[in-house]
């Protein structure tokens, strides 16, 4: 055998061995501890003990959905950050990024993903779909529809949608902030 | 010649007969030119390969297959396998210890049995479950790991398992891996030996990323095939099928998938969805063939030979291949990486009373001038001891700070620390005074 | 679309492949149906049932190919049953090695059928020349060398003649060659695109994107033209201001790009960013690559030669190098092939339609300079591989020559010294048939071939000891390699798809590396 090991044996060396903590595990640690969020994000843990699953609450303090707070459940799987998170919204909401089912069109959720993007990068990504809509490469088509052809109405919806109405149909979850 | 004894049930026992190893004893008989001195030509070696050395391949699939029936002839007996998955149809065209009729059969116990069939006196153990299963002390049995896999997932796990298991106060704890990869007419095989070379997670961003278009794309501007099958996969299997699960492996499944593709990309005048586009595409289908899977396992199979005899020096430490315009292959040395998360990364020993506590700790940690640490976070893999942010799990560890440090940690217990001044992990071992 | 709508759909739909396409999947998505069938007619006749012809052969049997056979006049010897999986051990020792061999291999793949021939070679080439000539690929494995002179000139007699493998291996060294009559490739897989032509737009797409409104656009709109259109639109305008000519210099070319981006009416524009990243297409101009232009000299196009050749490969060459002469940007084809760019689904299929219905016309045009009937389908993947086809002309396997010795010597010892050392083995063997083999043997042997005057490098002596300690070691793991390597290059023989080797392979197993030298 190669000349580094030795053919001696160490019958107790395997019991003193302890599990370690996954690569995965210590980056969300080291992502969640370095957090650097503004006052207007606030992460949630259902369960203290467990890094890999949270919620993002948004309450944007600027912009057409000032006032309205989007909850967003973040799941994080052992390839991270090969992989990169799994981010849905919690709440039906009309947005034209946003779909009815909480698919968000957010480009470093799928295609632009790097492993040297971080947790903080997805959430500043995501809070800037509320400050600035886009239209042109969207989810809920109504909605972007709406912001292109007429702004006024569109801001209607939002702040209607928000308090929790139907528009043309489907009805929006109430996100007002408290 | 040695005489062969027949048992009872007609098959021939193990032992060898005159002549077995004849072309392999050419090089364990005496050192080549660029053999180390360390070789110890003749007896000694043969009985450390035949009757010493424990190996384990982790895959029965296209390498698995491959490495198995190497091992056996080359004059390993101790194989053993691990396998989650069962026979499929489309392994045939490579996996060659399987045949139709093992259709829905365990790989690994399948192959470990054909391997024994064949090449008389070699013991494979086969395991038809999942690498996690297996624990410390299983892994720690082996000389050596070889690697067919077409997970990154497991590939990690394995790698960092087989990282973790060093102890420097014990050389056998250095389990040398030996991984190999195919996709299409192109491959690579490598040599790790855990903590000393580059490990796989240090080349992690070598590998091709995963193809991923843009939801809003999938949803709104489909131009390709592709696009359409996503939207079908993606979008609109949860939206009709709620909590069912998409199996790509259900033919059924497939097949809606296909239709709803189909009818998507009428719709939008995209050509070229078929049925074996939408399988590749959701199953993200690489394609295998025969003699790549024997190029690559071969490779890891002599890997495996030269460093468990010393016959000969060993890939150092990685061989990649390309065959699709004439034969390029490149060999050279992967650097390990100073801040990978799991070989990388500082090893601290710290001495504290039992009294000390975890603010103590992280006093202690941050005027250490060698570290230059600020604003730590500490953790074991099975508790938070005190994590800088976010809010809620500062202020759920807060209470931590004043508890001693024994109470939350056993001795010899690993503890996590990261913090944003350090590139890579610390890991602390403490040791109570 | 309603789920029961897709739910008829799906059973309207006998979609499902067959057994025979699942089986083969993995691998049609490398050759698709064309290769598969080229395999499953071909003939691979391989010489010897060594661990190392086995391997070769399981890794062709596996994908299914036709036929197989192995002539082999030996019976299984008690080192045989200790290295090859197709043998059954100790069973199979004093039974006939070839035919052991074939009932084993014949388990892998129902559909293959293969044949154990236990006559002497040697008397083969002599009494059924034909015979071997039958066959589509010939493998050889670590023959005597005389036997090989033989064989190699009988198959190079003529050009329909098989392709020959010539393989050798000593312990954990290796390699081979490929001796090759004419082989020509349409489906080369290159990885190289073709050109859009973006400098020379035909005269649609120059017509469709001058004819866009960029400033009163939507602006929804705006971000979604492709940028195939943006560049071809801002290079037409840039030559109106410059003469007619494209951006030249370093400057110039700064300056189209920031053109290109001054476009954007949002800074999130993405499908100008790709434009301007792209820009380079316009500057680089559209010729016909220079491989395929040195295709158009070839010998085999004349007038007179494509008078008597049966070979379509050669007519539609000679049609593909007409229609560039006359073509007026004087380019290949169109390609139908349009990537992927950010752009919506409409301006995207109206773009690939204007490409479709141009490519369909240069094909048209193309097909009008055709002289011998060709099926549409060998057209199709003509046109649509011009760019990437190759001509190979191999040579017959011999040592190397001398001035390609003294080329591989300094450009890569190693492998040459690797190959000069196998060669020394087969030779000093041959010289002297049972005796030990030696250093100083297999040393003069080596200078014999390369004269006195070529200094040799050190390296040279770390071959010829690995020779002499093992010279008759056929380790399994070697022989897989090479059954992987060897069978790999057949496929793409057999298949014309995929680009083989030239020159000789070189393999050291010790330090893991694979090196071509005299190509």
């Amino acid at each position: 055998m190669l000349k580094i090991l030795s053919m001696k044996k160490n019958e107790d060396a395997a019991a003193k061995k302890k599990p370690k903590t996954s690569a995965a595990q210590i980056r969300v640690q080291k992502d969640l501890t370095e957090l650097d969020l503004p006052p207007t994000m606030k992460t949630h843990f259902p369960d203290a003990t467990n890094l890999l699953n949270f919620t993002l609450t948004i309450t944007p303090d600027e912009g057409m959905y000032q006032g309205g707070a989007f909850n967003f459940s973040f799941n994080i799987n052992s390839n991270y950050p090969h992989e990169p998170p799994k981010v849905k919204c919690l709440q039906t909401i009309y947005h034209p990024n946003v779909d009815l089912e909480g698919n968000v069109c957010l480009n470093i959720l799928r295609e632009d993903w790097k492993p040297v993007l971080n947790l903080n990068s997805v959430m500043v990504g995501l809070q800037y779909l509320f400050l600035e809509p886009n239209a042109d490469d969207p989810l809920n088509k109504e909605a972007a529809e709406e912001l292109r052809k007429n702004r006024e109405q569109f801001l209607y919806n939002v702040k209607s949608s928000m308090r929790g109405a139907n528009i043309k149909g489907v009805h929006y979850d109430k996100v007002l902030e408290h | 010649m040695a005489s062969v004894s027949v048992n009872v049930d007609g098959l021939a026992n193990s032992e060898d007969w005159e002549g077995r190893y004849f072309h392999v004893d050419q090089i364990l008989d005496r050192p080549g030119p660029r053999t180390d001195p360390s070789f110890l030509a003749g007896d000694k070696v043969k009985d450390f390969l035949r009757n010493k050395c424990k190996i384990l391949v982790i895959g029965a699939g296209g390498l698995g297959c491959e490495i198995l029936a190497n091992l056996a002839l080359t004059g390993f007996k101790d194989i053993h396998v691990i396998d989650m998955d069962t026979i499929d149809i489309s392994n045939l065209n490579r996996q060659f210890l399987f045949r139709p009729a093992d259709v829905g059969k365990p790989k690994a116990i399948v192959a470990a049995e054909y391997v024994m069939k064949r090449v008389r006196g070699v013991k494979v153990t086969p395991y038809f479950g999942k690498i996690q299963d297996k624990d410390v002390d299983y892994y720690m049995q082996f000389n050596l790991v070889i690697c067919g896999l077409d997970s990154v997932e497991a590939r990690r796990w394995i790698n960092a398992t087989l990282v973790n298991l060093v102890d420097t106060e014990n050389p056998e704890s250095l389990k040398p891996l030996i991984d190999g990869g195919t996709e299409g007419f192109k491959g690579q095989a490598r040599v790790v030996l855990p903590t000393i070379t580059s490990c796989y997670e240090c080349s992690l961003d070598m590998l091709n990323k995963p193809t991923a278009f843009p939801i809003c794309t999938i949803a709104n501007t489909p131009r390709l095939p592709e696009h359409c099958i996503e939207w079908a996969s993606v979008l609109e299997w949860p939206r009709i099928h709620g909590e069912k699960k998409l199996d790509t492996d259900d033919p059924e499944h497939i097949t809606w998938l296909y239709a709803a593709a189909a009818a998507r990309a009428k719709e939008f005048n995209i050509e070229g969805v078929t049925y074996s586009l939408t399988h590749g595409v959701v199953k993200s289908i690489i394609p295998a063939i025969a003699s790549t899977n024997a190029i690559i396992a071969a490779s890891c199979c002599n890997e495996a030979f030269k460093i468990a005899t010393s016959s000969a020096a060993y890939l150092n430490n990685y061989f990649m291949l390309i065959g699709t315009e004439g034969i390029y292959s490149y060999t050279f040395e992967h650097e390990k990486r100073k801040d990978c998360p799991v070989c990388g990364g500082e090893l601290l020993e710290i001495s504290i009373s039992h009294e000390t506590t975890v603010e103590q700790l992280i006093e202690m940690l941050t005027e250490r001038q060698t570290i230059q640490i600020k604003k730590p976070s500490l953790t074991t893999s099975t508790k938070h001891i005190y994590l800088q942010g976010p809010p809620q799990l500062e202020q759920a560890t807060r209470p931590n700070l004043e508890k001693k440090v024994s109470e939350l940690v056993e001795e010899g217990d690993p503890v996590n620390v990261t913090a944003s001044t350090l590139p890579f992990t610390l890991e602390l071992v403490i040791k109570y005074t | 679309m309603a789920s029961q709508d897709i739910e008829s759909a799906t059973t309207a739909l006998q979609v499902q492949p067959d057994n025979k396409a699942r089986r083969y999947d993995r691998q049609l998505r490398l050759w698709a149906a064309t290769g598969q069938s080229a395999l499953e007619s071909s003939r691979v006749l391989v010489l010897s049932g060594s661990a190392t012809s086995t391997s070769i052969l399981k890794n062709l049997v596996l994908p299914g190919i036709g036929h197989f056979t192995i002539l082999d006049h030996a019976t299984t010897s008690h080192a045989d049953a200790g290295n090859n999986f197709f043998l059954e051990g100790f069973e199979s020792v004093g039974k006939p090695r070839a035919s052991e061999a074939v009932r084993l291999l014949r388990e892998l793949n129902d559909s293959v059928d293969g044949h154990a021939d236990t006559r002497h070679l040697r008397s083969v080439i002599e009494s059924d020349p034909d015979w071997l000539a039958s066959f589509t690929v010939v493998i050889a494995h670590n023959l005597d060398s005389q036997i090989l002179v033989k064989l190699s000139s009988l198959l190079w007699e003529h050009p329909s003649h098989p392709t020959l493998i010539v393989v050798r291996s000593a312990g954990f060294l290796a390699e081979f060659f490929i001796q090759v009559h004419e082989h020509t490739i349409i489906e080369s897989h290159s990885e190289t695109l073709p050109s859009l032509r973006i400098d020379k737009p035909f005269p649609a797409l120059k017509e469709h994107a001058l004819s866009l409104d960029l400033a009163s656009m939507d602006p929804t709109e705006h971000s979604h033209i492709p940028y195939v259109v943006i560049l071809v639109r801002v290079l037409e305008d840039w030559k109106k201001s410059h003469g007619g000519n494209p951006p030249k210099t370093y400057s110039e070319r700064q300056e189209f790009k920031k053109s290109v981006l001054a476009l954007k009416v949002k800074p999130d524009e993405e499908n100008f960013d790709e434009a301007e990243a792209q820009a380079y297409r316009c500057w680089t101009e559209t010729t016909v690559p220079p491989g395929i232009a040195s295709l158009f000299d070839d010998p085999a196009i004349s007038p007179e030669a494509l008078r008597e050749s049966p070979s379509s490969f050669f007519h539609l060459l000679a049609a593909l190098k007409k229609f560039t002469e006359q073509s007026e940007t004087h380019t290949l084809p169109l390609t139908s092939t349009l990537p992927d760019m950010k752009a919506d689904t409409a301006n995207y299929i109206h773009l690939q339609k204007l490409y479709k219905t141009r490519a369909e016309e240069e094909k048209h045009a193309f097909k009008s300079h055709l002289r011998a009937p060709v099926d549409d389908a060998t057209i199709n993947l003509f046109v649509k591989n011009a760019h990437a086809l190759h001509v190979i002309r191999g040579a017959r396997w011999d040592t190397l020559d001398h001035t390609s010795l003294a080329n591989a010597l300094t450009e890569n010892p190693k492998a040459a010294c690797l190959h000069l050392s196998l060669s020394a083995l087969s030779a000093v063997r041959e010289q002297s048939p049972g005796s030990p083999i030696s250093a100083e043997a297999l040393r003069k042997q080596v200078r014999t071939v390369v004269g006195d005057e070529v200094e040799l490098p050190e390296c040279l002596d770390d071959f010829v000891g690995e020779i002499v300690r093992a010279p008759s070691a056929e380790l399994q793991t070697t022989a897989a390699f090479l059954g992987g390597m060897v069978a790999q290059e057949t496929i793409k023989i057999i298949t014309k798809q995929y680009v083989p080797v030239r020159g000789y392979c070189t393999i050291d197993l010790i330090e893991t590396w694979t090196a071509v030298i005299g190509s």
